[in-house]
């Protein structure tokens, strides 16, 4: 490549990652599937990078019983191939199991998709969906941020520069359904013109709605969470007439942009109709 | 049944070497500073910066080639090497520097400093033909192979027609039904997944030789000579595996360019494109804009038809071949059809936009998208059908068709028949819309030779076939090797047939125009009957052709598309597509079916999803990921039902098919759609979005 | 910086920038059968297996492949010979450019277990073809995956 003076650093822990990120303009780099894009084309020139390739706590799903931990350093394609995954968080598997092609699946990690703050990354709403955090370290410090409040802008989050994303942690909750539903109408593997992520938590009872999420991607220049939308469906049955109703809120939510992949006007006829398909999807039908 | 096709494991093991793979001892590596603009004077080239970075070994402009002229173009010579003063359209070439590595190259470029003087551009063919719109080049009828004047008007490239508007005119005032209609379809790229490069090597000596992802060897050759003022002896195109053409790399490309920068730092030259500069910068499909007007009288018979064609040719007219500097698949819209009185115009002129050449069977999918739509929507309005219509109005044995020609066949009727007849066993997703749509597309072919050939002895009775062409992938190697074979009663692996550079055989055409299979067969053929009286003490055979023997012939295909549209999204699925193909004898089973294949694939992204996102003077789509072609998943089901027994041209009676599929694709898809929701989509590519909105604006049946 | 890792079965030692793409350096070895097309992780073409995984190698950083299993077309051409086997007899390619992204695709399909005709069309969608259709290519794979 052109440049022959950036630092490259293999760390063996997160100590160690934490150490080395501490100069001005070094990054972290996961899968680097963005990342080495980013460089090839000179939009960006770190003074070093810190992979965490070798960083084995970083790796690998632990399940218990109450919550789900995914290390920052796990690839998209073992989060999709995972059965305990797709058992008890379908939208997140989904959601894993749709990403750009296999060869992106296989090389992106959980943390340097979160990191990367594409708005059209389809792994954020389902995440956001199931009350996901994110673990955060730096070496003076240790934070616990809700994912939904883990996006600043267009690219951005609320990461400082020295701070690592570890892991993310997903509680399980008994009686909640979630589901991802991506909306890709030209070709397999394209970036979706918007994705739906949702989650129903029934009461005791098993058919009233005692939470609900949803969260849309591509509409936006950060996952749009659909709180009033959301709301809607709380305390209800979720029959047809509130799912319509929840759907046609979303609209109030979102900020489309024209692209190549549709219009504004058209995302935001399609926001209406993915997030009543995924809805339906999280109750089973 | 044939042997496998003779690259196959080469290919397969990864040991094929493409252009992109030669590597010269002392090579250096080119990049190119592009023009930001799409029309602007240069008024100042700041080199200083990026001549001082370690690595860069020089930096030229168009006041330091050693060239005749600083232009060249396949026909029209209007194409600058590096542009001089003035740029034309974003990505034309301004500066060119050579460093000890590709990425230095490339990074030392883009600190290359222009300071432009912006001019007004012309970014749409429309407002190019306007009187007093800005002239994308002064005095276009002084390039060498120009065929405009100083009265053909503004911006022209050429104009092409056939027969008479007035006529044509009187015609349809007669019909009882009538369509009138304007198409448009986008700027298209070839898709070939191998980007353009080249190599040369010039010596003190005088001989250049090159390696180029480039067709048309002997064309290469000759232009190269011309530019540089060199003798054609001593230029040396290599053999070469193109990764992929489509109709593309048939233009010189970058060669000239290496050429002189090869003679300025003494010593071989290689530059290899990005993709997104293969994007921005080659010469794609044109972007038309087609007016149709039929007319039928009370029985349905086809009584006139206008067609009218604006292309937007781009900034350059160097990259069109024919000497009508045209694409004739336009003007041979109607070539199926029984219609007496037909006008066609062809225009296509100049803007600030890419420069457009050729692709898959050049101008025939924007037409017969237009003309495959017309003729639907005026079988529907006339209550008729849109299979009536095309089989009250196809051609006969014995019909004259609208350009005077009288094929030796036309089996378009059961081709369509055979389209129309196929089992349905598809599973449309519930709650969907589902439509059928038919579309028909006739090519002329004749057997037009233009290529040479040598068969010599090899070791162990082994036969040698050196032939011109490079291999694009369509296995015309492999055609020779099949005919040789049962030519000459041997094993496959007793042949051997191999590409030579230029030097060594007297000429070639180059690949294109569906011409391999049966240019090469006329030659392959006196090549058998010379080598079997050849005296036993002889051990070689050359030939060479350029006359053809056989036609006026034609071949037809029919395709019917089996369409499913989600009614709440517009989400168009393709579920089925029924290629009907006219075929006389095959030469080899598989290369042909992969032709079928591919170009009802290629159809298929021209009809859904391709579309260079030109606007305002800009590529926008200038990586795969924003250039979509189709992928495995998105593809639908593809049938093939050949009507066999067809009289070919040629000595092994042979139709040619690599362009027959790739254009009624797209006109079948919006046929079915149409069916399916009542909604008409003029307009390429045909997206979800657009179908939304035309069914919900109560265009809906 | 010196990285160290298998390729094509055999242990490597190279002296080269991490930050280099791993298309580059496996070209530079000589093994040309790797292709560049779209450069930007879409196309396929470029397809390496690391860890048995597919790998865009235009996309990947060199040192990333620190410790790891590569395999190149070039390798697993001897390696696999019946998958060379499938895409030759079935005539898997026409100008071939893609041809080795296909194979070496293909040859990582364990990594996500696809079998069904469906699943295999999805896993090889992200390996683009222009020239064959790709239903001999389908074939191809699927012949593979049955007898594997």
């Amino acid at each position: 490549m052109q440049s022959t003076d950036t630092e490259f650093l293999i760390p063996t822990s997160v100590g160690e990652a934490l150490q080395a990120i501490a100069k001005e303009d070094a990054i972290f780099l996961g899968g680097g599937t963005s990342t080495a894009l980013l460089y090839k084309t000179r939009l960006i020139e770190p003074s070093r990078v810190v992979w965490l390739g070798n960083v084995n706590e970083l790796k690998g799903i632990r399940i218990s019983a109450s919550e789900v931990r995914i290390g920052a350093m796990t690839s998209v394609a073992e989060i999709a191939a995972d059965s305990e995954i797709a058992r008890l968080l379908p939208g997140l598997s989904s959601a894993a199991g749709v990403i750009g092609n296999a060869r992106v699946r296989a090389m992106a990690t959980l943390g340097g998709a979160l990191a990367h703050a594409d708005p059209r990354q389809d792994i954020p709403p389902a995440l956001i969906a199931v009350d996901a955090k994110a673990s955060i370290r730096s070496l003076s410090s240790t934070r616990e941020v809700s994912l939904a409040e883990f996006y600043a802008g267009f690219l951005e989050t609320v990461l400082d520069p020295d701070e690592l994303v570890t892991e993310v942690v997903i509680p399980i909750t008994s009686n909640r359904r979630s589901a991802y539903l991506r909306y890709t109408p030209t070709s397999e593997g394209d970036y979706p013109t918007v994705g739906v992520g949702s989650s129903l938590t029934f009461a005791d009872d098993g058919k009233t709605v005692s939470a609900a999420k949803i969260i849309l991607c591509g509409v936006g220049a950060v996952p749009i969470i659909a709180a009033q939308a959301a709301q809607a469906l709380i305390g209800t049955t979720a029959d047809e007439s509130v799912l319509r109703n929840a759907a046609a809120l979303v609209r109030g939510a979102i900020d489309p942009q024209d692209d190549e992949r549709g219009t504004a006007d058209y995302k935001t006829e399609m926001s209406e109709v993915f997030t009543y398909r995924c809805l339906r999807l999280c109750l089973g039908n | 049944m044939s042997e496998r096709r003779i690259d196959a494991v080469a290919k397969a093991t990864g040991a094929s070497k493409y252009t992109a793979d030669v590597v010269l001892e002392g090579m250096a590596y080119a990049a190119v500073k592009r023009s930001d603009f799409p029309s602007a004077l240069i008024e100042n080239i700041d080199t200083s910066i990026a001549e001082k970075m370690e690595g860069v070994l020089g930096v030229f402009t168009a006041k330091d080639l050693p060239v005749k002229t600083n232009l060249y173009g396949r026909r029209v010579f209007d194409v600058p090497i590096l542009a001089d003063g003035r740029v034309r359209r974003v990505g034309d070439p301004i500066a060119a520097v050579v460093g000890t590595s590709r990425e230095i190259a490339e990074a030392a470029a883009e600190l290359i400093e222009i300071d432009y003087k912006e001019l007004p551009a012309v970014t749409t063919a429309r407002e190019a033909i306007k009187s007093g719109a800005p002239l994308v080049h002064e005095r276009p009828w002084e390039y060498d192979g120009a065929v405009v004047t100083p009265d053909s008007g503004s911006n022209i490239q050429s104009i092409d027609t056939h027969g008479s508007l007035e006529a044509s005119e009187a015609a349809l005032r007669n019909a009882v039904h009538i369509v009138d209609e304007i198409y448009t379809t986008p700027g298209d790229h070839q898709g070939y997944i191998e980007p353009q490069s080249c190599v040369v090597d010039y010596q003190n000596d005088g001989t250049l030789t090159v390696w180029a992802t480039n067709k048309s060897p002997y064309r290469l050759r000759d232009v190269l000579a011309t530019v540089f003022s060199l003798d054609p002896k001593k230029i040396e195109v290599m053999p070469t595996i193109l990764g992929g053409d489509f109709g593309g790399k048939g233009a010189p490309g970058d060669a000239p360019l290496c050429t002189a920068l090869s003679m300025l730092m003494k010593r071989p030259i290689k530059m290899t494109l990005r993709y997104g500069e293969d994007l921005l910068s080659t010469d794609g499909r044109h972007g038309s804009e087609i007016r149709v007007r039929l007319g039928i009288d009370g029985e349905g018979k086809l009584l006139g038809g206008i067609m009218e064609a604006l292309l937007d040719g781009g900034a350059y007219a160097g990259f069109k071949p024919v000497p009508t500097v045209n694409l004739h698949g336009i003007v041979d819209a109607a070539i199926a059809y029984r219609i007496p009185e037909f006008f066609v115009e062809s225009k296509i002129v100049y803007t600030n936009n890419q420069p457009k050449g050729h692709m898959r069977a050049p101008g025939s999918p924007q037409a017969a998208f237009a003309f495959e739509s017309a003729i639907d929507e005026l079988g529907r309005r006339s209550g008729m059908g849109p299979v009536k219509i095309r089989e009250v109005n196809l051609l006969s044995d014995g019909d004259v068709n609208p350009y005077g020609d009288t094929w030796i066949e036309h089996r378009g009727k059961e081709v369509l028949a055979l389209a129309t007849s196929q089992p349905n066993n598809l599973q449309v997703p519930k709650g969907w819309l589902y439509g059928e749509g038919v579309a028909v597309y006739a090519r002329s072919m004749a057997a037009v030779p233009k290529t040479s050939l040598r068969l010599r002895r090899g070791q162990g009775g082994k036969i040698i076939a050196e032939v011109p062409i490079p291999e694009n992938g369509a296995g015309g190697q492999t055609v020779v090797r099949e005919m040789l074979r049962s030519g000459l009663g041997l094993s496959a692996d007793q042949v051997e047939v191999k590409q030579v550079s230029t030097s060594l055989l007297p000429t070639d055409a180059g690949v294109g125009g569906s011409r391999v299979s049966l240019g090469v067969t006329v030659a392959v053929a006196n090549a058998i009957k010379l080598w079997k009286q050849l005296p036993a003490d002889q051990d070689l055979v050359e030939v060479t052709t350029t006359e053809g023997s056989d036609g006026p012939s034609g071949a037809y295909s029919v395709q019917l598309a089996r369409v499913a549209v989600d009614p709440a999204t517009g989400q168009l699925k393709v579920l089925e597509i029924i290629s009907a193909v006219d075929v006389a004898e095959i030469v080899n089973e598989k290369a042909h079916q992969m032709q079928i294949d591919g170009g009802t694939v290629m159809g298929f992204g021209f009809a859904v999803m391709e579309d260079l996102l030109e606007d305002d003077g800009r590529v926008w789509a200038l990586s795969m990921g924003d250039f979509k072609i189709p992928n495995v998943a998105d593809i639908p089901t593809l049938t093939t039902v050949l009507l066999r027994g067809g009289r070919g041209v040629g000595p092994n009676n042979i139709k040619a098919v690599g362009e027959l599929t790739n254009c009624p694709t797209a006109a079948a898809i919006a046929n079915a759609v149409a069916d399916a929701t009542g909604a008409r989509l003029r307009k390429l590519p045909i997206k979800a979005e657009a179908i939304y909105w035309a069914m919900k604006e109560g265009n809906a049946r | 910086m010196k990285i160290t890792f298998n390729l094509n079965g055999k242990g490597m030692e190279l002296d080269v920038d991490p930050m280099s793409l791993a298309l580059d350096v496996i070209r530079g070895l000589s093994l040309t059968g790797t292709k560049e097309g779209c450069g930007v992780g879409v196309c396929g073409a470029c397809t390496i297996m690391v860890n048995g995984s597919p790998v865009s190698s235009c996309i990947c950083l060199v040192g990333t492949l620190s410790d790891k299993d590569v395999w190149t077309i070039e390798g697993l051409a001897e390696k696999m010979p019946e998958l060379i086997d499938s895409f030759v007899e079935k005539e898997g390619m026409q100008c071939g450019i893609c041809t080795p992204g296909q194979i070496v695709a293909a040859a990582a399909i364990d990594s996500v277990g696809a079998s069904s005709p469906e699943d295999i069309k999805k896993y090889m969608a992200g390996n683009l073809c222009r020239c064959t259709g790709y239903q001999t290519i389908l074939s191809a794979v699927e012949e593979y995956v049955a007898i594997n």
